[in-house]
């Protein structure tokens, strides 16, 4: 496991800037990424002249949903092993694991509505399908900021002296 | 310069107001009031900053004190997403067309000056408790 040190792939100066700068403005990019994704959602919704039928803003939902789920998980349980436990850490994967198939759940709706409801639709000029490129957009939008809350909150419990 | 110095306060206030006249000026010049909707976001740009407090606001929020720093980071979360919103909305309602693009570029402005101003504002507090 040793080999999947991040020392390894990435460039020793962007490690430090992401200790130091970078996971202070991660909660608010990724703020920034969920509410981009959402308001593309919202644009879709306003520009189309046909109501959009509630399942086609099940993807939207779902991946939110997978963005809760993965920020949920106390990120210490799944750094080490407390040798007293082992329940915390196989309870902590597991449930990333359900997140992470919920996301992909998510994204596999998306395409599936865009494909089916506007990409093979004859009958809608082009205008009328941004609603399918929309629901792409807002999915990947939302995960991204639910990945990126997830690699740059402060974890809990460390006792508050681990940046020292 | 800190925070208390006069000329950075003066920047600061000059930014917020030149910010929200350029938000103004783009509803009154095209009479057009849909873009004052904006203002709801410009209301809820601060309040995660006020009540979960920031770089800043605690100085122990840097060091990752555990309850305290799950708050900020939902506050910065809500920052995030309200500050998309102030760009988005303007996006939208000219997408709409209901608001021209001569409108839309103004809104914009106001949001880029009001973003820098809160940059700044950001900057200079944290200079001041950096200096343990």
């Amino acid at each position: 496991m040793c080999n999947l040190r991040a020392e390894y792939y990435i460039n020793p100066q962007v490690i430090q800037w992401w200790e130091e700068r970078g996971k202070m403005w991660g909660p608010i990019l990724s703020g920034a990424l969920f509410g981009a994704g959402w308001w593309f959602w919202v644009d879709a919704v306003c520009i189309n002249q046909h109501k959009i039928p509630f399942d086609q803003y099940l993807p939207g939902l779902i991946a939110t949903l997978a963005l809760i789920m993965i920020n949920c998980i106390r990120r210490d349980d799944l750094v080490e092993i407390d040798p007293f436990d082992d329940a915390s850490f196989c309870r902590s994967r597991l449930w990333l694991f359900v997140s992470y198939i919920v996301s992909f759940a998510s994204i596999v709706a998306a395409v599936w509505v865009m494909l089916a409801h506007y990409a093979h639709n004859a009958d809608l000029s082009p205008a009328d399908k941004w609603p399918g490129a929309a629901g792409i957009f807002q999915v990947t939008f939302i995960l991204g900021s639910g990945l990126l809350f997830f690699v740059s909150r402060t974890p809990t419990d460390t006792g508050g002296y681990s940046s020292f | 310069m800190a925070i208390q110095d006069f000329r950075v306060i003066m920047v600061l206030a000059l930014g917020v107001s030149t910010g929200l006249l350029l938000q103004l000026l783009g509803c009154v010049l095209f009479d057009n009031w849909w873009p004052m909707l904006v203002g709801i976001m410009y209301v809820l740009v601060p309040m995660p900053y006020l009540f979960f407090g920031s770089t800043g606001g605690d100085g122990y929020a840097i060091y990752g004190s555990s309850i305290q720093s799950g708050w900020v980071d939902a506050g910065k979360f809500l920052t995030g997403f309200s500050a998309v919103g102030s760009i988005a909305i303007p996006a939208i309602l000219a997408h709409a067309k209901v608001i021209t693009i001569g409108a839309l570029i103004m809104e914009l402005a106001a949001a880029l000056v009001l973003g820098a101003t809160v940059l700044t504002y950001d900057y200079f507090n944290s200079k001041d408790s950096g200096f343990f």
